[in-house]
C-alpha cells in the first residue's frame, strides 16, 4: 500500500509552530528568535548612516538573521522525520546545542563587526577579527553539518511515514547541502573575497539579495548550494503530484540537475561573470 | 535625531494614557504599557546603541566618563529612551501590583505622573505605601 503524504499534521499555523517547538525545541526557538531580531538590525540601519562596501552597515546582519532563521526553522521541520529515539540521545543533544551555539556565535560576530563599521568576513586589518575568521569558518561547517546528520537519519528511518518520492527528495536535499556548501563557501573563503573582478563595492547589486551586477559573485553558488535543502524537497513535492508517490527517478534527475546548476553558477562567478 | 526624540515620546504617552485608563481596560492596558510600548522603546534604544556605542567616547567607569559618553547626541538620546522605556515598565508594574494588593486606583493615580517624570521617586512612594499598608513582600 502506498503511504499517503502528510507533511503537516494540522493546517492551523499555531499548531504547526508548536509542532516545530516540540520536535526540535532548540532549533525552533533559536530560529524564531533570529526572525524576531531581524527588525532590530533594520532599526539600527535606519539610525546608523555608515556604509560598508557602499551599502548600509546593518544590511548584512539583517540578511544573515533571516537566512539563519529560515535554516533553523527548516531543520526543526525535518526533525519530525528523524527518529525520536535519536533526538533523545545525550550525544545528539550536545551536538544540537553546539549547532545553536555556532549560529549565535556567527550572529554576534557579524553584528559586532557591523557595530564597529568593519568587515566580518575577509577582515585582515583588525587582528582579532582576522584570528576569529577561521574559527567562524569551522562554526559555519558545524552548523551546516546538521543537514548531513539529518539526511543520514531520515534515510535510515525505516518507520517514517513518507512516500518514497518525498523521502528521496528530503534525503537528497539535506544530503547535498553540506558538500555543495563546502565547495562554494570553502572556495570563497580561500579566495578572501566574494567578488571576482568588479569595483569591490556592493553598490551595483541585485535588490535585497545583494548579488553583484558588475563582477562574478561567489555568493550566488553558495546561496543555491545552501538552499538545496529547500529546492530539492520542493521539487520532490511537485514530482509526487506529477508522477506519483513511488516514482523516484524525477527526483534523482532533478537533484543531478540542481548540482549541475550550482556548479554552473560557481564556475560562472569564478570567471568573473555576473549571474544577472 | 530631533525627529527620533519627538517620535520616542509617542509610545511613552500612549503607554501612560493606557495606565490611566487601566480600571476600564485592565488587560489591554498591561499589554500596551507593560509589553508593547516598552518593547518598541527598547527596540529604538538597542538600535541606537548598536549604531553609535562603538563610536562614542567615555564609559561607565567614572562620572567624567559618563559625561563624556553623553556628549554623543545619539547615546544621549538612547539614555532618554531608556528612561522612557523603564519608567513606563515600572508604571505598569505599579498598576498591576496595586491591583493585586487591593490598593484603590485613586491612590495609584498620583503615583503615575510621579513615576513618569521622576521614575525612582514614584517607585519609592509606592514602596512606602506598600510598607505602610503591610503588603510589601518581594515576589518569588
Amino acid at each position: 500500500m502506498t503511504k499517503s503524504l502528510t507533511l503537516a499534521p494540522s493546517s492551523d499555523v499555531f499548531s504547526g509552530l508548536n509542532r516545530l517547538r516540540h520536535d526540535e525545541p532548540g532549533f525552533a526557538i533559536t530560529g524564531f528568535l533570529l526572525a524576531l531580531a531581524t527588525p532590530l538590525f533594520l532599526a539600527a540601519g535606519s539610525v546608523d548612516d555608515r556604509l560598508h562596501l557602499g551599502i548600509n552597515n546593518w544590511d548584512k546582519p539583517a540578511k544573515f538573521a533571516v537566512a539563519l532563521s529560515i535554516y533553523l526553522i527548516t531543520l526543526a521541520f525535518f526533525a519530525r522525520y528523524v527518529p525520536a529515539s535519536f533526538r533523545q540521545k545525550t550525544g545528539y543533544k550536545i551536538y544540537s546545542a553546539s549547532v545553536m551555539f555556532a549560529v549565535i556565535a556567527e550572529m554576534i560576530w557579524i553584528g559586532g563587526a557591523a557595530a564597529y563599521g568593519t568587515s566580518s568576513h575577509f577582515n585582515t586589518e583588525i587582528p582579532v577579527l582576522a584570528a576569529i575568521y577561521p574559527v567562524m569558518g569551522a562554526f559555519a561547517t558545524l552548523l551546516t553539518s546538521a543537514c548531513a546528520v539529518y539526511a543520514v537519519q531520515i534515510y535510515r528511518n525505516k518507520t517514517v511515514e513518507l512516500p518514497p518520492t518525498i523521502k528521496t527528495a528530503f534525503v537528497a536535499g539535506l544530503g547535498l547541502t553540506l558538500p555543495l556548501t563546502l565547495m562554494t563557501a570553502g572556495t570563497m573563503s580561500g579566495m578572501n573575497s566574494h567578488a571576482v573582478g568588479g569595483t569591490g563595492l556592493d553598490t551595483n547589486s541585485v535588490t535585497l539579495i545583494g548579488w553583484l551586477r558588475d563582477a562574478g559573485d561567489l555568493r550566488v553558488g553558495h546561496f543555491f548550494a545552501t538552499h538545496a535543502l529547500h529546492g530539492i524537497p520542493l521539487a520532490g513535492l511537485a514530482s509526487y503530484f506529477m508522477f506519483g508517490a513511488n516514482t523516484i527517478w524525477p527526483v534523482l534527475a532533478f537533484s543531478a540537475m540542481y548540482c549541475a546548476f550550482v556548479v554552473f553558477t560557481f564556475v560562472q562567478a569564478l570567471q568573473g561573470v555576473p549571474f544577472f | 535625531m530631533e525627529n527620533l526624540f519627538s517620535l520616542s515620546g509617542i509610545p511613552a504617552l500612549i503607554g501612560w494614557a493606557a495606565l490611566l485608563a487601566s480600571p476600564w481596560i485592565p488587560r489591554l492596558s498591561q499589554w500596551i504599557a507593560g509589553v508593547i510600548c516598552p518593547a518598541l522603546l527598547s527596540l529604538a534604544y538597542t538600535a541606537l546603541v548598536l549604531g553609535f556605542w562603538t563610536r562614542a567616547s567615555g564609559g561607565f567607569g567614572s562620572l567624567a566618563d559618563v559625561q563624556l559618553l553623553f556628549q554623543t547626541p545619539q547615546i544621549l538620546l538612547a539614555g532618554w529612551v531608556h528612561y522612557l522605556a523603564f519608567d513606563l515598565f515600572i508604571g505598569a508594574w505599579i498598576v498591576r501590583t496595586a491591583r493585586i494588593d487591593g490598593l484603590h486606583f485613586t491612590f495609584v493615580v498620583p503615583l503615575l505622573p510621579l513615576t513618569f517624570l521622576f521614575g525612582p521617586a514614584g517607585f519609592l512612594a509606592f514602596t512606602l505605601i506598600r510598607a505602610a499598608r503591610g503588603t510589601l513582600q518581594p515576589s518569588v
